[in-house]
């Protein structure tokens, strides 16, 4: 039980400098109130109450007459070796990394052509908004449509081009399934990216642009040294905050595909929702679950250290 | 900017407090569960009742029930019935999550082989002893009725069926002279005849969720094995069938991304000439394609008939305060009248034996091939492990579709894990 504290609360958190500090700032707490007990509710009760039964054996049996009995660690250990786990958090890791490294460069890339003023740029960038407005049924829904091997889209544009001889089902062959479901994802992606982008490079003086042409620099050179420079920061909270979007991710694939064919998408949220509600194995997907929010937390310690960081140098 | 800094580190130790002290409450020992309620703890009925029910029906099934219940406290004005229609995809995590928050309604209505998980799970009542007193049992197919008994107890009665058969579309097999396949033997020559360039012969569905389980274990049955041999002989011909008319082209590979209503598209569109489908998309195709000539057939046989069962129970929480209200809510709505007028309305076949010898369903051509495939129709009682069951099934038939193991391999590897997880 006392690893599970530490870990949810790093001891550095509790320690105060000074104890008469304390009662002077209660009235500064009480501001607080409100939004501490939101968030104790809602976020912080239901992750502790998943850790609790992430270490009991919480099945049909159990589940309403609470007389599961304590494993500690047993239901971490039955997840780690079940081979479906390891490949669900490897297609997971697939999957963030393929969808991050397109949607990062596509959005970054539509950043700076919006950065720039072009008659209808506010009409474009409304609608590029499209694909993050949309429910995420609608826009998986019509993504399998189009990747479907009988009258998809996507295989009529291959083969009319000349790119394939033969349709293809695309969400149904093992080795192209991850990939369809990959390619939705970045669409409903890349506009998250760049908005997000766009107002890191808005805030770049232009003074600098006009010293860098001064000196006589190219339009490459001045992005290669100015512009990325100064968007490295908001750059890596973009991909963090991505990465804690990506790996969660939970429609789009199940829509599509739902986990198939056999398992050939089942990412890690698909495998955890499974394992509790499908299968009713409550206490095993509560660790699955856990494991789940383990890089999450990693990552989002990482962005909060990150913004605190640029915050305190700037 | 340093303030800001600063009031974030307040922040997170009042959050590091707040969730110490959350941390202990979750650690304090669980509240005791609530105990059943007692047949005659019950408010009498006279007395002003609200049942709470959850169903997740939609269209005219929804609008049926709504008569019926109109219907129902116009005749018992004590009774208020709050009806709430939960898309069926949450049902069975609202019903989890209720049972945990102990916030359930009174009756629930549910797809018939998820009755015994929540069985299991201690969700629905025990009413064996008010069945009994019924004395209605043998008025029920067995089929529908084994879908409500968890270790020989009644948790519920049956609401109505449904099976699976064969649909086929008179403009492609008129002008080749084609009658619907009476064997497996047929039944690929059928498929292979009626395929065109632009048309597969048969569709059905192979998608992973419960629809593929749904649509495959019929034809394991119909070899005259089950679950329990799936690898034998019959279990691998069964797969090898599906196996066949999708390498034979007969059959889109697509089927594993289709649910029923995807392969029910495939039939309305032309594209598919025979689809294997249930009851539920009579009214759909009426009313999609008022000008289609089509018919249906029962299932092809091969050492016997079968076809799976599908349907929903009703059943009664075990937390309800209004065991008695509900209970007379249930049979009122069993009384062969009133089930009558509510199954029609809905477009659903009856689990009531005596009632399926009714002409609404014996005289419509369609409804009357339904009722006789019901004769042979399987519940899936596979005990509350059914669901993981289920998913080996998917993907066993996923991996021999899709070429990435054996048909031998793939029902070696599912009864490996099936064996385990079937009641002793």
């Amino acid at each position: 039980m006392t690893e599970a504290r530490d870990h949810v609360v790093p001891r550095r958190l509790i320690e105060k400098p000074a104890g008469g500090a304390r009662l002077r700032n209660l009235g500064q707490y009480l501001f607080l109130a409100p939004a501490l007990v939101f968030m104790l509710l809602t976020m912080v009760y239901p992750v502790l109450s998943n850790l609790r039964m992430s270490v009991y054996d919480v099945n049909v049996a159990t589940f309403l007459s609470n007389s599961a009995p304590f494993v500690g660690l047993d239901n971490y250990v039955k997840v780690v070796s079940d081979p479906a786990f390891q490949n669900a958090f490897r297609l997971s890791v697939y999957f963030t990394i393929g969808s991050l490294v397109f949607q990062f460069t596509i959005g970054f890339a539509l950043a700076l052509l919006f950065n720039r003023s072009f008659p209808g740029n506010g009409l474009l960038r409304a609608l590029m908004l499209l694909g993050w407005m949309l429910p995420t049924v609608v826009s998986a829904s019509i993504f399998r449509w189009m990747f479907d091997g009988g009258n998809g889209i996507i295989n009529f544009l291959f083969e009319s081009l000349g790119l394939l001889d033969a349709p293809r089902h695309w969400l149904i062959e093992p080795n192209t399934a991850l990939i369809g479901t990959i390619v939705a994802n970045i669409w409903v992606g890349i506009p998250f990216n760049m908005i997000l982008l766009l107002p890191g490079l808005q805030s770049i003086p232009d003074s600098l642009y006009e010293a860098a042409s001064i000196d006589g620099a190219t339009p490459w050179q001045s992005f290669r040294r100015v512009t990325l420079p100064l968007m490295r920061p908001v750059a890596l909270s973009v991909l963090l905050l991505g990465f804690i979007y990506t790996f969660k991710v939970f429609d789009i694939v199940y829509v599509m595909t739902r986990g198939g064919p056999v398992n050939a998408t089942t990412v890690l949220p698909i495998y955890v929702y499974q394992l509790a509600f499908n299968f009713f194995r409550f206490g095993d997907g509560a660790a699955a679950a856990v494991l789940l929010l383990l890089p999450l937390s990693i990552v989002a310690v990482g962005y909060l250290w990150l913004s605190q960081h640029e915050e305190s140098s700037s | 900017m340093k303030n800001n800094a600063v009031s974030r580190r307040k922040f997170l130790e009042g959050l590091a407090l707040g969730t110490g002290v959350m941390f202990l409450a979750s650690c304090a020992p669980p509240p005791a569960p609530a105990a059943p309620a007692e047949a005659g703890d019950a408010a009498p009925s006279d007395q002003p009742v609200t049942l709470a029910w959850w169903d997740y029906m939609t269209a005219s099934n929804a609008a049926a029930l709504d008569t019926q219940m109109a219907k129902y406290m116009d005749e018992f004005p004590a009774i208020t019935i709050e009806r709430t229609s939960i898309p069926f995809a949450d049902l069975k995590q609202k019903l989890l999550q209720g049972a945990a928050a102990g916030q359930l309604p009174d009756v629930v209505i549910i797809d018939n082989p998820d009755h015994s998980s929540f069985s299991a799970l201690g969700v629905f009542a025990d009413v064996t002893d008010l069945v009994q007193s019924w004395g209605q049992e043998s008025n029920y197919f067995e089929g529908p009725w084994a879908s409500t008994l968890y270790q020989g107890k009644n948790y519920g009665i049956p609401d109505n069926s449904n099976c699976l058969v064969l649909w086929y579309n008179k403009a492609f097999t008129e002008p080749l002279g084609i009658q619907p396949p009476a064997d497996w033997d047929q039944f690929k020559e059928v498929s292979a005849a009626l395929t065109e360039e632009d048309r597969f012969g048969i569709v059905m569905s192979g998608v992973k969720s419960e629809e593929g389980t749904f649509q495959w274990l019929p034809f394991l049955w119909m070899t005259g094995e089950d679950l329990a041999t799936l690898d034998s002989d019959g279990g691998k011909a069964a797969l090898q069938l599906w196996v066949d008319l999708v390498d034979g082209g007969y059959m889109s590979p697509g089927i594993l991304n289709w649910t029923q209503g995807d392969v029910k598209g495939q039939f309305v569109n032309g594209l598919a000439a025979m689809m294997v489908n249930g009851p539920w998309q009579i009214p759909v195709l009426r009313e999609e394609a008022p000008d289609m000539d089509w018919d249906v057939a029962t299932l092809p046989v091969e050492k016997q008939g079968a076809s799976i069962l599908g349907g929903e129970n009703t059943a009664i929480v075990n937390s309800t305060q209004n065991l008695d209200a509900a209970w007379t809510l249930l049979t009122w709505r069993q009384e062969p009248e009133n089930l009558k007028a509510y199954l029609i309305e809905a477009g659903k076949l009856p689990s009531h034996a005596e009632l399926a010898k009714d002409e609404t369903w014996t005289s419509d051509p369609a409804l009357s091939v339904f009722v006789e495939q019901l004769q042979v129709a399987k519940p899936r009682a596979y005990g509350p492990n059914y669901p993981e069951i289920s998913n080996a099934i998917q993907e066993m038939m996923q991996a021999a579709i899709s070429g990435q193991k054996s048909v031998d391999v793939a029902v070696a590897d599912a009864q490996a894990i099936i064996t385990p997880l079937l009641p002793a």
